[in-house]
């Protein structure tokens, strides 16, 4: 059952908190909703919940326009930062809460409250309170009771946000299982962690600001961002200030062939651009195109360095891995990178 | 800690232990102390005794404690009952529709107790309605009297309760009433037994309306203390006195066992 | 972001554009106001009903018809106008009490803490849930004519009768009603030092203030708010105390609700009665909304009052 938003619109007391947002998850993908907080992505998800009613706009799940239907009637499952587990009672009356109250047959429950539990290897744990879980545990409790109602669309509202980094990194496999095992469910994730999101996701949609920024796969969002906001979010990254010139672009120093669908649309000649390189892609030594600067800084990270170089009064951020000896601060480098790691992003926000 | 210097503290402490004692420490202490005795014209009580206890446990006493505990059982469950009932409908409107509720369930709190006494019994000794002389008069103005309270318990502890749990109940497919009767108000279950002990409290010690409208056959135990303080019974009075707050006591703890258990769950 | 989004149920407002499919409603949505109305109309009859027949008898003359001649009555009268006088004063004097005793406690017990302190704080709310006059009546004990205190004197110098004798004056009933109602000042004043943060009196003390002016410029400034909604919330109560007055048994001191209840009971005027009663609740409900105000303005908790303990 696929998700489409139609220019949903909600706002409070005069603040516009999702302006006019379009959005269409198909059946059977994942979506994750990735923005900082204020960005409107809970409230997106709310909307789709019905727990929040659009200003204007309609919500349709599965072709069917829902946005007149209260939550219960919508049979989405849904699973939240608190877990929000029902403290009185057990973990087998927690699962079964769903299929009790769509009348589910008596003697089926058992059995689909065991099949629940089990997916989420939680099965030994039904007889529990939640109180006697950790918090890992009851995330994968709120998981089961939300599947065991076997819904189209499972909605995910920062479901990780609340495990430390290492059941942060445990569960995120989790469901990513879960997703590979239940072809058919559609998933909307809301998440403000970009690691979750690459991860997991089929598409990305970026909010920020109560618009939608960007909605592509992960690769697509992250090789080739259209907006400055998506290049800086998804990832880190160097934003050059650039200008069109004929069919070349001019960047600190350099010219850049560019052809037509390089540029984003309606780039007029002589128009300002930026040019996004990733600090990952950049060498240290010549290469297609080379930058030349003076390192400012330097500093180590484990498994990288990260340099900062001071190149026509702009600083670039460099990322080396494997580099035992750096250049120290103060020392001239040539910084080289391939055309096609450099991306053309429009000065202003809009995409 | 803002005082550092020990001399300092210590003096800061004797003058809470000089102000505590006296004030609040004292008078119960001196209630009890009074209800073993027969006479205090020293520093200490005279006379010690049993025979206040006697009295206290006499049958006209005993019959007042009894109205009292029905009047206050019947006040509470029914201010629980509506107070609920209003607090959570209060809880689905907008904010100002919440203002007017409160507005007016708070009413009877800043309305004088002798007033809410005194309108009950104008309003009810005329037609349509003549409630005056009945036990029910007296159920009435105590219900009346403890609702405010219990309304304000549930209010509060429904702004504490997390929206979510609602939320993820009715994704689930649960309708608002299962939601309520499965969900909410076992969560509340807490709450709702703490404004249940201090509806009963308050029933129980309730004087300036009970004045007003109680009939002769339905006297509550307060008024016998009244009585007996009045006719200058002062001894036996305490003893009055110490069994309605033993009784008290007694039942809020009762309730407060059945609010920890609902609350370690 | 999820705070700023309440839960809204969908609604039977449909703002559907006419090209849209038509949406699917489930069953019939009932507005949240329709489930109030059971509960109000129980409070109509029980309180506004009955409060309505005080006033409407208020006004009614010696005919039976509509008059003001009750209060040109009450109003003209000295008994009421000592009533009134006496009421006020006491109750102002008893806030003032209940104020200062309240704020004393309520800083040793938050910033001088000693062991035993914790459970002196919650000795004094069960308080709340004891009757006033118990308070009275332990008063007579202690300061009565036959009392402690006289006793004492009596036995120690010989005298016929000791000198505590303010139990039966107004002074007897401000002693009462501040020991009874400090704990209104005390919970609340408790609740907003709960919320001062140590370190921010860590930075104070270690900047070289001295404890005076820490209690000055940090915690009373956080704690108006409490003090100002626990002191509005005493005045009404004090104004609207019946039995603490009853029991001091003082015929001398009569306060506007003593006066409703001897006219009603004792004199069987209910005119008068209702009168009295109906100004006593102009000036309390008057009170009362400002407390409500004041506390929603300064953003103070509104539990002020008998509330629960969560």
């Amino acid at each position: 059952m696929g998700i489409r938003l139609d220019g949903v619109s909600v706002s409070y007391g005069g603040t516009t908190v999702l302006d006019s947002l379009d959005l269409t998850v198909e059946p059977g993908e994942f979506t994750a909703l990735l923005g900082p907080s204020g960005s409107g992505k809970t409230t997106a998800l709310r909307t789709v919940a019905g727990f929040v009613r659009p200003d204007s706009g309609r919500v349709h799940l599965g072709g069917r326009d829902v946005t007149d239907l209260p939550p219960y009637d919508r049979g989405v499952g849904m699973v939240v930062q608190s877990y929000a587990l029902f403290p009185h009672m057990r973990v087998e009356r927690n699962v079964a809460f769903g299929l009790r109250a769509q009348g589910v047959p008596r003697n089926e429950v058992a059995s689909r409250v065991t099949e629940a539990l089990e997916m989420t290897g939680m099965g030994s744990y039904a007889r529990r309170y939640p109180r006697e879980l950790s918090g890992g545990q009851q995330q994968r409790v709120a998981i089961s009771r939300a599947l065991a109602i076997r819904p189209k669309v499972l909605l995910l509202d920062e479901p990780l946000s609340a495990l430390d980094a290492r059941l942060r990194a445990e569960m995120t496999d989790e469901l990513a299982r879960l997703h590979r095992e239940l072809p058919d469910l559609t998933v909307l994730h809301v998440t403000h962690d970009q690691g979750e999101a690459l991860t997991l996701a089929d598409r990305v949609a970026v909010l920020d600001r109560a618009r939608l920024r960007e909605y592509d796969t992960p690769r697509a969002l992250y090789d080739r961002p259209r907006t400055a906001f998506t290049a800086g979010f998804v990832g880190s990254a160097n934003l050059l200030p650039a200008r069109l010139e004929g069919d070349r672009v001019r960047v600190c120093g350099l010219e850049l062939p560019v052809s037509p669908e390089d540029l984003p649309a309606g780039t007029a000649d002589g128009a300002g651009l930026q040019v996004c390189l990733r600090p990952h892609r950049i060498v240290l030594g010549p290469a297609e195109h080379t930058l030349r600067g003076t390192v400012t800084d330097l500093s180590w990270r484990g498994s990288v360095h990260h340099l900062t170089v001071d190149v026509d009064g702009r600083s670039v951020t460099v990322e080396l891995a494997g580099h035992r000896t750096p250049p120290g601060p103060g020392g001239a480098v040539e910084l080289g990178f391939d055309r096609d790691d450099a991306v053309l992003i429009p000065v202003g926000e809009e995409p | 800690m803002l005082v550092h210097d020990r001399l300092t503290r210590r003096a800061i402490q004797a003058l809470f232990a000089l102000l505590f004692l006296p004030l609040f420490a004292l008078p119960l202490g001196v209630i009890v102390a009074a209800s073993f005795s027969t006479g205090w014209s020293g520093a200490l009580p005279s006379g010690p005794t049993l025979d206040n206890y006697a009295v206290a446990f006499g049958p006209q006493t005993l019959e007042a404690l009894r109205v009292s505990v029905v009047t206050a059982l019947v006040a509470s469950v029914c201010a629980l009952v509506i107070g609920t009932w209003a607090a959570l409908s209060a809880a689905s409107m907008g904010p100002k529709g919440r203002r007017i509720m409160d507005a007016l369930f708070m009413l009877p709190v800043a309305v004088p107790t002798v007033v809410v006494g005194l309108a009950l019994l104008v309003a009810f000794s005329r037609p349509p309605v003549l409630l005056n002389g009945t036990h029910t008069i007296v159920f009435l103005a105590h219900t009346v009297l403890v609702t405010a309270f219990a309304y304000q318990s549930v209010s509060a502890a429904l702004t504490r309760l997390d929206p979510v749990y609602g939320q993820v109940a009715a994704s689930l497919g649960a309708r608002p009433a299962r939601t309520l009767f499965l969900v909410r108000l076992p969560l509340l279950l807490p709450s709702l037994g703490a404004a249940t002990g201090l509806c009963f409290a308050l029933s129980m010690g309730e004087l300036s309306a009970t004045m007003m409208l109680y009939p002769p056959d339905w006297t509550p135990l307060p008024v016998r203390i009244f009585a007996a303080t009045d006719r200058g019974a002062l001894f036996t009075g305490s003893a009055f006195a110490v069994v309605l707050m033993a009784t008290t006591l007694l039942v809020m703890f009762a309730l407060s066992l059945v609010r920890t258990r609902a609350g370690h769950r | 972001m999820s705070a700023l989004a309440p839960p809204r149920t969908a609604s039977t407002a449909a703002t559907g554009s006419p090209s849209e499919p038509a949406p699917v409603r489930s069953g019939i949505t009932v507005p949240a106001w329709v489930w109030a109305i059971p509960p109000v109309v129980l409070l109509a009859l029980a309180v506004l009903y009955p409060l309505g027949s005080v006033i409407s008898e208020s006004f009614t003359g010696p005919d039976g018809g509509f008059s003001t001649r009750p209060y040109v009555d009450v109003l003209s009268s000295t008994r009421f106008r000592t009533a009134l006088t006496t009421t006020v004063l006491i109750a102002v004097g008893s806030t003032v009490g209940c104020l200062v005793l309240g704020l004393v406690l309520a800083l040793i017990i938050a910033f001088v803490p000693f062991p035993g302190s914790g459970s002196a704080g919650r000795f004094i709310d069960t308080y709340l849930s004891f009757p006033s006059f118990l308070i009275t009546l332990a008063l007579l004990f202690v300061y009565g004519t036959v009392g402690m205190a006289n006793g004492m004197w009596t036995d120690l110098t010989g005298a016929d009768s000791g000198p505590f004798t303010f139990l039966s004056t107004p002074w007897g009933v401000i002693l009462a009603e501040v020991t009874f109602f400090t704990p209104f000042v005390l919970r609340p004043l408790l609740a907003a030092f709960a919320q001062i943060d140590t370190a921010q009196l860590e930075a104070a003390s270690s900047l070289g203030a001295r404890p005076a002016r820490v209690v000055r410029s940090v915690i009373l400034p956080e704690a108006l708010p409490a003090l100002v909604a626990g002191g509005a919330l005493v005045l009404v109560l004090c104004l609207n105390e019946f039995a603490i007055v009853l029991f001091t048994g003082a015929k001398d001191v009569v306060t506007l609700p003593m006066l409703v209840y001897s006219s009603a009971i004792l004199e069987a005027d209910y005119t008068t009665a209702c009168v009295v009663a109906t100004i006593n609740a102009t000036l309390s409900i008057g009170l009362y909304l400002l407390y409500r105000s004041l506390t929603s303005r300064l953003g103070a908790p509104t539990d002020g009052g008998r509330r629960a303990r969560p």
